[in-house]
């Protein structure tokens, strides 16, 4: 009995026991359900819009993945966290998406116009903000010639790897256009918000979206030289794809493949006192666009031989004058400074694999200057290690093989050795005829 | 042995000035790039390039050259402190301390003269002042940038390339990278002395000669000068003189402070004390009277051949 009753008391410690480690766990339990509601309070309060059409609600998952049409595993998933801090972080989605009506949707509606009028109003006009006279400018550049993907660019891996004019995401990426790494740039400009923009336009909401969403607007404005050449750079420096670029030929009007000035343009660029500046943060060099698109909306690269580009041999001295740069450029002395060559592809490897050997490059003048002076060298190179293992050393003090002489007769003002035997020859050749004569005479 | 016993007859004063050369090359070019480390930059152009900022283009305006001091902010802050040394001590730079002209010097000065080219003959002052005029006028006119025929380039990128930097070869094998590197054999290399391309081409020599021609009038400046009286005419200093800055005139030397760098050489190996580097005693009057009798004449120390010497004044 005494060992059952006693059984029965230790059942039972075993029992509240386990009570206890319930409860314990229970107050886990609850403690992490309270820190994880608590955390993630504090990462929603960086939402910037409640996604009051719910797309997060499957797009924030994780491994969202379908295969498209070109048998792609594509992922759909969308990492909030990069959203909110991207330009349109303070749109809802629908806002742009505006072809998906129904849930769940086609793929094909998820395509974007960005030259549609968008939901930022205007306060001096009072219209929507729209991105068409952006695109018509950029349409009409260089980079927007035959373009027939739409706005959006198709299929992102068709685009990223082989087309040679990108589209407006290419360049306007979230890593590229807000990096993570950029956000800072943007903290100090939100400071001023409540006491300037917020005199009038008062109330969160405001403040919330359409203040930051117009500041970030302006991020282009507080990119550096050095951003914009890297965008640049995102192509330009990829000589293999540059290889790939067709450019018509001014003269005949045909296509044909990129020769190596286009595909040595960033190298060349590189080593000229611009690129070189920039390189070491010293903001006056010229970035790629500064000659390129200095005026509008920046977007409207022409190539050279088009009469209205700023690179255009009538408007290079404007273009160069341009922004306290080079103001003198446009006085007509200067006419030959203008065309310093910006994309010397004599500065660049004579001989390397990223381009095609291009038989034009040996017609350069400084090919021809290395053909003249080479065997120069060669003979002096030559003669020095013939000098040095064979020559004749004990002579007392030697002087050089080409202007020793000269130097002997004006700066110490002596006959050289060479010439006082040549004379003393000739004297005793004189003396030898003489006494000859004398001899005959006799 | 031979070689130590060359390196032991190189005067004194010689082997520091070629040890500050060294050192200097240490500092200012690959792989370690010390001193244009020191303001982030990986060579000797953009903000501490000293040879552009006084391109000369026609209608250029006070605002563009500040603009142009500016970004090569470092250079100017350089050039005047050499200018600033030159008035003084004359050219202490060029021959002290310019790793770009001092490590052709040391390159060519390694081996024999025998088949090099000699340039110190030629009228050195015409062709560094016409060059200099086409280099600071002509060229930017032209659209000929300064920076093609640069050795300050050129130089940098050679150690560059020896160090490992694919930059620094890719330079070395470019047209104009080959082009400069064949000057530098032939102006630098095999040239006697090799201080050739600092005799005819370097701008920023052009300018300093300048200001060490006119600190050359002053007696307080220290400057390579002539005791007239003391020179025997041995012309060993004209043959050792690496800038060709010494010419015999009536067997005595007389030096061109245009060109002269002030290396001391001629110092070194004149036996008789004849040339110095050395302000001029102020006072004209001789000192070392005994009863009236000037027994000793005071020295009187020339650094630049006047008008009146050329007429046998003395």
């Amino acid at each position: 009995m005494a060992g059952s009753l006693h059984r029965s008391v230790e059942e039972g410690e075993a029992v509240k026991a386990g009570y206890c480690l319930k409860r314990l766990q229970l107050i886990e339990i609850f403690l992490m359900t309270a820190i994880y509601v608590g955390f993630s309070q504090i990462v929603n309060s960086a939402e910037r819009h409640p996604d009051p059409d719910g797309c997060f609600s499957c797009h924030a998952l994780e491994g969202l993945d379908y295969i498209d049409k070109h048998g792609v595993l594509r992922s759909a998933s969308i990492d909030k966290k990069h959203y909110y801090s991207s330009l349109h972080g303070s749109v809802p989605c629908k806002d742009c998406h505006r072809k998906i009506r129904n849930y769940p949707h086609a793929v094909e509606n998820v395509e974007v116009n960005c030259a549609e009028s968008c939901h930022v109003e205007e306060p001096s006009e009072g219209e929507p903000y729209s991105h068409k006279y952006v695109v018509k400018e950029y349409e009409s550049s260089v980079h927007g010639e035959g373009w027939s993907k739409g706005l959006t660019g198709g299929n992102r891996l068709k685009e990223a790897n082989q087309a040679a004019d990108p589209s407006c995401r290419y360049c306007h990426s979230n890593e590229l256009y807000i990096g993570e790494a950029e956000l800072p740039k943007f903290k100090a400009s939100f400071d001023h918000l409540d006491s300037e923009c917020g005199s009038c336009h008062q109330g969160e909401v405001w403040l919330g979206q359409f203040g930051g969403h117009i500041l970030r607007r302006f991020i282009g404005s507080r990119w550096d030289k050095n951003d914009h050449n890297r965008m640049c750079n995102k192509c330009h420096a990829d000589h293999q794809r540059m290889a790939e670029v067709e450019l018509e030929n001014a003269e005949t009007r045909e296509k044909e493949k990129a020769g190596p000035r286009f595909i040595l343009a960033s190298d060349s660029y590189a080593t000229t006192l611009h690129g070189r500046l920039l390189e070491t943060e010293v903001m006056q060099g010229a970035s790629c666009i500064d000659c390129h698109a200095p005026t509008g909306f920046r977007h409207g690269v022409l190539r050279d031989e088009n009469s209205k580009a700023s690179t255009h041999a009538d408007n290079l001295a404007e273009t160069c004058a341009q922004s306290g740069c080079h103001g003198y450029a446009t006085h007509p002395l200067n006419h030959r400074f203008v065309k310093t060559d910006i994309h010397d592809i004599d500065m660049i490897p004579a001989v390397n694999d990223i381009a095609p050997r291009d038989p034009s490059r040996l017609e350069s003048s400084w090919i021809k200057a290395l053909i003249a002076l080479l065997p120069i060298v060669v003979v002096l190179g030559i003669g020095s290690l013939l000098w040095h293992f064979r020559g004749n050393k004990k002579r007392g003090v030697t002087y050089a093989v080409f202007g020793g002489d000269a130097f002997q007769e004006k700066m110490i003002g002596r006959k050289p050795k060479a010439k006082i035997k040549k004379h003393t020859s000739q004297n005793s050749v004189v003396e030898k005829q003489a006494a000859d004569n004398e001899a005959h005479e006799n | 042995m031979k070689m130590i016993a060359r390196i032991k007859a190189i005067p004194n004063g010689q082997k520091y000035r070629y040890t500050l050369i060294m050192a200097s090359c240490t500092l200012f070019f690959s792989p370690f790039l010390f001193l244009p480390g020191l303001v982030d930059n990986p060579d000797l152009c953009g903000k501490v390039c000293i040879r552009r900022f006084y391109l000369f283009f026609p209608g250029i305006t006070p605002a563009d050259v500040a603009s142009k001091m500016q970004v090569a902010s470092i250079g100017v802050y350089i050039l005047s402190m050499i200018l600033i040394t030159t008035f003084f001590f004359g050219r202490m730079w060029c021959g002290y301390i310019c790793p770009v002209g001092g490590f052709p010097e040391l390159i060519s000065r390694t081996f024999s003269d025998r088949w090099k080219i000699e340039y110190r003959a030629l009228p050195q002052v015409p062709i560094r002042y016409g060059y200099f005029s086409v280099y600071i006028a002509l060229m930017p006119m032209l659209g000929i940038s300064a920076c093609t025929l640069c050795n300050f380039i050129t130089i940098p990128r050679i150690f560059d390339a020896l160090s490992g930097n694919p930059k620094g070869l890719a330079f070395a094998l470019s047209a104009v990278g080959l082009v400069n590197l064949a000057l530098l054999f032939l102006l630098g290399f095999f040239a006697t002395k090799g201080r050739a391309y600092c005799q005819l081409l370097c701008p920023i020599g052009a300018i300093d000669g300048l200001v060490n021609r006119l600190g050359a009038k002053l007696r307080f400046t220290r400057r390579i000068r002539v005791e007239r009286n003391r020179c025997t005419g041995c012309n060993i200093c004209a043959r050792s003189c690496m800038t060709g800055s010494i010419q015999m005139v009536g067997r005595v030397a007389v030096v061109d402070q245009l060109s002269c760098m002030s290396c001391h050489e001629c110092v070194d190996v004149c036996d008789w004390g004849a040339i110095d580097w050395r302000s001029a005693p102020l006072d004209k009057d001789p000192k070392r009277k005994k009863k009236g009798i000037d027994f000793y004449p005071q020295p009187q120390w020339q650094a630049v051949y006047t008008a009146a010497l050329r007429k046998g004044k003395r």
